[in-house]
C-alpha cells in the first residue's frame, strides 16, 4: 500500500482517540494488518498519547479559587435584584403618567419663562445702576472742573439722583460753601435744597447762612430753613440781622422769617 | 446540578444566577491554568491569567450566546494570552526560553514528562496550542475550530501534522 504515508497516518491519531466513524476504523485496522510501518507508527504514537495521559494536571495556588469567589461576591453585591415585574397596566395609570408628564412640561415652561424674565429684569438693573454710577463719576469730576459752566453742569446732574448718596451731598456741599462763583453757589444750593429735610443738609444751609455774602443765595437758604421750621437757624439770622453790611431786603426776609420759625 | 452541561449553566449565569458560575469555575478552572500554563511556560503569569478569564466571565455573561461554552472559555484565555503578550512586546513565545523553564520544571517530575515538555517546546506557538488543546483539554475539532478561527477539516489536518512533528521530537531525544 503505497497510500499510506498520508491519510491513514493522518487517522491513526483519531484511530486512537476512538472517533473514528465505522467505515474508517475498519479500514485503518484493515490497513495497519498489512503495514509495518503504519503499525509502527501507531505504537509510537500510543506511546505519546500514554505520555500524554500519565501526565498530572499542573494545580494552581488556593489563591486562584478565593479571588474567584471575592470577584463573584462583588458582582453579586453590585448586580441588585432585578425584578421583571409584567402588571398590567389599567388605561387611567397611562392617563395620568401623560398628564403629569403635560404638567411637568407646562410647569417647567413656565418657570423657564419667569426665571429668565426674572433675569432680565436683574440685567436691566445692573445696567441701569453702572450706568448711574458712571454719571455720578462725571458729576464729582465735573464738580472738580476749572470752568464754572462745567460745575454747574456737574451740580444739574443732581435730577438723575433722586436718592444721592453721602458723597454726591458732600460734594454739592463742598460747592455751596467754598465755591467762588456764585452761579455755581447758586446752583449747589438749588440742588441741595431738594433734600432740605435730610440732617446734613440742615447743617450745611446753617453753615452756609454764616457765611454766604450773595442776597439771593442768602435769600435762598433763609426760605429753605423756614421752611423746614429749623430751630438753630435763628442764632445765625439774628446774627445777619446784626452784620452792618447785611443788604435791607435780606434783614426784611429774616425779620419775616423769624416769628415763623419760633 | 452536575448533571447540567455547560452551556444550560451558562445560559442560566447570562440571565442573572451568578452562583452557577461556581460550577463552572471548579470544572474548568484547572484546565484553563494548565493550558496557559503549557503555553507559557510561567506559573504566575498563568495563574493571574486564567483569574483574568473568570472575571472576564462574570463581567460578559449576558455576552454568551449560546455556542459551546468551552470555545468561548477557551478562546477568552487565549485572547488574554495574545495581549498579555502584544502588552509586553513579546509577539512570539521564545521556544528556548520555554524549553528551559519546562526543563527546570521538570527537575521534580520524572524524565518521561520532561521529555514531552521539551518537545512540546520545541514546537512552534500554534502547533504546540493545537496539541495542548487537543490533547490535554480534549477539546474536539469542532470546537478547536470555533477556537483558533478556522474550520473543522483544517484543524483535524493541522493537529495530526502537528502530532507528528512531536512525535519526531519526542522520540528523537529519547
Amino acid at each position: 500500500m503505497t497510500a499510506c504515508k498520508e491519510s491513514i497516518s493522518e487517522l491513526l491519531h483519531d484511530y486512537l482517540d476512538g472517533v473514528l466513524p465505522s467505515h474508517k476504523n475498519d479500514m485503518v485496522e484493515a490497513h495497519l494488518d498489512s503495514c509495518e510501518a503504519c503499525r509502527q507508527e501507531l505504537e509510537a504514537l500510543k506511546t505519546l498519547f500514554g505520555a500524554f495521559q500519565s501526565e498530572a494536571m499542573d494545580v494552581p495556588s488556593t489563591r486562584l479559587r478565593s479571588s474567584f469567589e471575592e470577584a463573584l461576591e462583588q458582582e453579586k453585591a453590585g448586580q441588585g435584584v432585578v425584578h421583571i415585574q409584567a402588571k398590567k397596566k389599567s388605561w387611567t395609570s397611562d392617563f395620568l403618567k401623560i398628564a403629569a408628564g403635560i404638567a411637568l412640561l407646562v410647569t417647567a415652561f413656565q418657570s423657564g419663562r419667569i426665571l429668565q424674565l426674572e433675569k432680565s429684569n436683574q440685567d436691566v438693573a445692573a445696567l441701569l445702576e453702572e450706568n448711574l454710577q458712571n454719571k455720578q463719576m462725571a458729576m464729582l469730576s465735573l464738580m472738580e472742573n476749572q470752568s464754572a459752566s462745567k460745575r454747574i453742569q456737574g451740580v444739574s446732574y443732581i435730577e438723575d439722583f433722586p436718592n444721592p448718596d453721602e458723597a454726591i451731598v458732600r460734594a454739592l456741599a463742598n460747592r455751596l460753601l467754598t465755591d467762588d462763583n456764585d452761579n455755581v453757589r447758586l446752583n449747589a444750593f438749588e440742588a441741595l435744597a431738594k433734600f432740605s429735610s435730610s440732617p446734613e443738609v440742615k447743617t450745611v444751609f446753617i453753615e452756609a447762612l454764616g457765611q454766604e455774602k450773595n442776597p439771593s443765595i442768602q435769600i435762598g437758604i433763609i426760605q429753605a430753613l423756614v421752611k423746614i421750621q429749623e430751630k438753630k437757624a435763628v442764632i445765625p439770622m439774628q446774627k445777619l440781622l446784626e452784620k452792618e453790611d447785611t443788604q435791607p431786603f435780606v434783614k426784611n426776609e429774616i425779620e419775616m422769617a423769624l416769628p415763623k420759625i419760633i | 446540578m452536575k448533571e447540567l452541561s455547560d452551556e444550560i449553566i451558562m445560559q442560566k449565569v447570562s440571565t442573572g444566577n451568578l452562583d452557577l458560575l461556581k460550577v463552572l469555575f471548579e470544572r474548568h478552572h484547572r484546565y484553563v491554568y494548565n493550558y496557559l500554563y503549557k503555553m507559557s511556560g510561567d506559573a504566575m503569569l498563568s495563574e493571574d491569567l486564567t483569574q483574568d478569564v473568570f472575571y472576564k466571565l462574570i463581567k460578559y455573561r449576558s455576552s454568551y450566546k449560546n455556542g459551546a461554552f468551552v470555545s468561548w472559555l477557551f478562546s477568552i484565555a487565549r485572547n488574554n494570552l495574545k495581549s498579555y503578550y502584544t502588552r509586553n512586546h513579546r509577539l512570539h513565545v521564545d521556544i528556548e526560553s520555554i524549553s528551559h523553564k519546562t526543563v527546570d520544571d521538570g527537575m521534580e517530575k520524572n524524565e518521561e514528562l520532561s521529555q514531552l515538555q521539551l518537545a512540546l517546546g520545541k514546537l512552534n506557538e500554534s502547533d504546540r496550542e493545537l496539541i495542548v488543546l487537543n490533547r490535554y483539554q480534549e477539546i474536539k475539532y469542532e470546537q478547536l475550530a470555533t477556537i483558533v478561527g478556522s474550520t473543522p477539516g483544517a484543524v483535524k489536518t493541522r493537529v495530526s501534522r502537528a502530532m507528528k512533528k512531536l512525535k519526531e521530537l519526542y522520540f528523537e531525544n529519547n
